[in-house]
């Protein structure tokens, strides 16, 4: 079953995201990483059979940024299953541009998620099966 | 003639006969010396010998002379200056006239013979055998006159012009040999151009004495110029005319010469750009060259009448008239350059030089040849104020002006050096390479990369920027213009140019560019880190939005209140960092 992973250092941020997308149709707490190092290590995890993903990913984080998982990412077998969206609280356009050089990043939102914008998200094709 | 005895001698073997003519003689009183002889054999002997007769009587009827005309023909032959008369008894008038043509003098018959007639005869054989002789030496004194003159000579067939005869000085001239002459014409040996007027010229005059100048072609076929004088003449019987020919050929050739040379003079003098002028000493014109008009604006005829002092500018006269008094010691001076008032008031420039030249007929003045240099004088005082001008702004100026000699690697500095970079006079260096070693090591070699490039480029303006080391050690940063001086091979000569001190400039654009840098910061934190809670708080305020009773919300407020701590937190700490940068 397709899965949303959270990685946002931000661990308010990662509990409102976790309530919002829960008002959106997720039936279960999506599983959240403080460090996306972690995050890396579990989408490796061998024991972890499921390879459907979709990722909220925060750009600035102290260990590992989001652009440096998404460049490591990219060298993983079957990534091409997992589709990223990438969360920043900045509203500089420069990030937005950049983002559309890996080809995993879906969508690029700025802070705050909101209802209505996951809502959103969930009505795309490509991305309804997560949201269950 | 009177006054000498008359030798006489007679050849007579009849004593009768001899002594009739003896008395005859003493008759008319002669003074008379009478020679006999009575045989051929003997007249001979006496003709032959030295003698003196003045007269030979001969009588026909010889006893060793059996033919008259054989013993006639002897005698004359004999006696060829002597006047011989015939005496004969015969009175056959028909050998008598044929004696005549045999060259004797008289012929005289015995029977019919008188003293008066025997005397009469004698005197007048003499007489005309001495006027025949005198005609005959003065003949051939005038033929030496015409073969041997140095002059051509020669003589023409009046209406035909066939000559006659010619000298050999024409046959020298002409280089035709006497008969070759004499089978031509005069015609023959005319220059075709000349043909017509001479032919004029002498049908006009056929039976005068004219002169003229003629061109005649010599066998050579050169041209020869001569001045005859010709004259109408017997010769041989026939309307002849003797001519004289000078040969002036050469006299011509330098006439023409000296025409030339005159028109080559008038050329120099008249055609040329200089102005010559040849002047008394109190300034009066004697000659003016026409290119008067062209420096002066004033035709050579009205100037003559003027005095050349009054063109003169009054500032420069007197230099002009000091000039003109040097003269009296020295023959050539070069005037200080001065003015000269053309037609249109201008004042122009000359450059004169006076050659005292009163003592040479020719000229009998003071020579000037004057050259116009006005726009070069111009010129020059434009360059004086651009130096000038150079000098003042060079002083003015608060930036170090460079003056390099490329070929002789010397520099010089305006006050500049001292002022901007703190170096005493001592200090500075006067050869590029003391400039160069002040240039920063890093700098350098860009400073030598594009002077190199400009001397090969050929462009004349170079901007660089380079930091130079001050007299404390420190820098200041320059900016250079320089402007490179070329001389006609397009060689670099020197190089102009003027060191501004960029140093606050540059210290002040560093300022500004930290602070642009940090004010990007302060942009960044703003849209990143002050976001980053308000985004939250946002976030919660709109899960609390749309869940009613939600069982977190306690723990909702709870973030907002943490988030809103931290963002008053973030924006202290930015208000504090502004303050700091500004």
């Amino acid at each position: 079953m397709a899965k949303i992973l959270i990685i946002d250092d931000d661990s308010i941020v990662v509990f409102v995201q976790q309530k919002i997308l829960q008002k959106c149709g997720v039936s279960y707490e999506p599983l959240a990483f403080k460090d996306a190092r972690e995050g890396l290590n579990y989408l490796q995890d061998e024991s972890n059979e499921e390879k459907d993903y979709l990722i909220f990913l925060d750009i600035n984080m102290p260990s590992l940024s989001g652009w440096e998982f998404l460049e490591k990412l990219e060298k993983f077998e079957e990534s091409d299953k997992i589709k990223v969206i990438m969360v920043t609280s900045s509203i500089d356009s420069y990030d937005k541009k950049k983002s559309v050089d890996y080809k995993n990043v879906f969508d690029f939102i700025e802070k705050p998620i909101t209802v209505e914008r996951c809502n959103e998200l969930r009505a795309k094709e490509d991305l309804s099966k997560f949201f269950k | 003639m009177k006054n000498k005895k008359l030798n006489i001698l007679v050849i007579e073997d009849h004593l009768g006969d001899y002594i009739l003519i003896e008395d005859y003689l003493n008759e008319e009183h002669l003074d008379i010396q009478l020679t006999r002889a009575t045989r051929f054999s003997e007249a001979r002997e006496l003709l032959t010998a030295a003698h003196n007769f003045a007269v030979v009587l001969l009588d026909l009827s010889l006893p060793d002379a059996d033919n008259n005309e054989g013993l006639v023909k002897s005698v004359v032959a004999l006696a060829p200056k002597i006047p011989v008369i015939v005496l004969t008894g015969y009175s056959d008038k028909e050998f008598g006239v044929k004696t005549l043509s045999l060259g004797i003098s008289d012929y005289l018959l015995k029977d019919e013979l008188s003293a008066a007639q025997l005397s009469k005869s004698i005197y007048y054989s003499i007489e005309r055998n001495y006027a025949t002789i005198q005609l005959g030496e003065s003949e051939k004194k005038y033929k030496s006159l015409f073969d041997s003159s140095p002059l051509p000579m020669w003589v023409l067939e009046r209406n035909t012009l066939q000559f006659l005869n010619v000298n050999s000085a024409a046959i020298n001239l002409y280089g035709y040999t006497y008969d070759e002459f004499l089978s031509m014409t005069v015609k023959d040996i005319w220059v075709k151009e000349d043909a017509e007027r001479i032919t004029s010229f002498w049908k006009s005059s056929i039976n005068d004495t004219f002169k003229t100048t003629v061109k005649h072609y010599s066998k050579a076929g050169k041209i020869i110029e001569l001045e005859i004088k010709s004259n109408p003449i017997e010769f041989d019987g026939k309307e002849a005319r003797v001519t004289l020919a000078t040969d002036i050929t050469a006299r011509v050739e330098a006439e023409q010469a000296l025409m030339l040379s005159e028109q080559r003079f008038k050329a120099l003098v008249q055609e040329a750009s200089e102005l010559v002028m040849i002047l008394e000493f109190n300034g009066d014109y004697s000659y003016v060259s026409p290119s008067s008009k062209i420096i002066l604006g004033i035709e050579a005829d009205l100037l003559i009448n003027d005095n050349f002092f009054h063109l003169v500018h009054k500032d420069d006269i007197t230099a002009v008239k000091e000039g003109f008094r040097k003269l009296t010691d020295v023959k050539r001076i070069q005037l200080k350059s001065y003015r000269v008032k053309s037609e249109c008031g201008e004042w122009r420039w000359l450059e004169t030089i006076l050659t005292n030249l009163s003592n040479d007929l020719s000229v009998g003045g003071i020579v000037a040849n004057s050259r116009d240099i006005t726009e070069f004088v111009e010129q020059e005082n434009k360059l004086i104020e651009s130096l000038l001008r150079y000098n003042i702004v060079s002083k003015a100026t608060s930036d170090t002006v460079t003056d390099y000699d490329v070929q002789l690697d010397k520099m010089e500095f305006n006050e500049g050096m001292e002022k901007m970079f703190g170096y005493t006079q001592e200090q500075i260096g006067s050869e590029g390479e003391w400039w160069n070693k002040n240039i920063h090591p890093e700098d350098r070699e860009n400073v030598e990369a594009k002077t190199e490039e400009l001397y090969k480029s050929g462009a004349s303006n170079l901007q660089v920027e380079y930091r130079f080391k001050c007299a404390d050690g420190t820098y200041k940063y320059i900016l250079d213009r320089s402007f490179l001086v070329t001389d006609e091979q397009g060689n670099a000569k020197r190089m102009i140019g003027s060191m501004q001190d960029m140093t606050e400039i540059y210290e002040y654009i560093n300022t500004i560019k930290n602070r642009n840098a940090r004010l990007k910061e302060i942009a960044w934190t703003q849209s990143h880190v002050v976001r980053a809670p308000l985004a939250r708080i946002m976030a919660i305020i709109d899960l609390l939005q749309v869940q009613e009773g939600v069982a977190d919300q306690s723990k909702l407020l709870g973030y907002i209140v943490t988030s809103a701590q931290e963002l008053d937190e973030i924006i202290r700490k930015i208000t504090e960092k502004t303050e700091q940068e500004i």
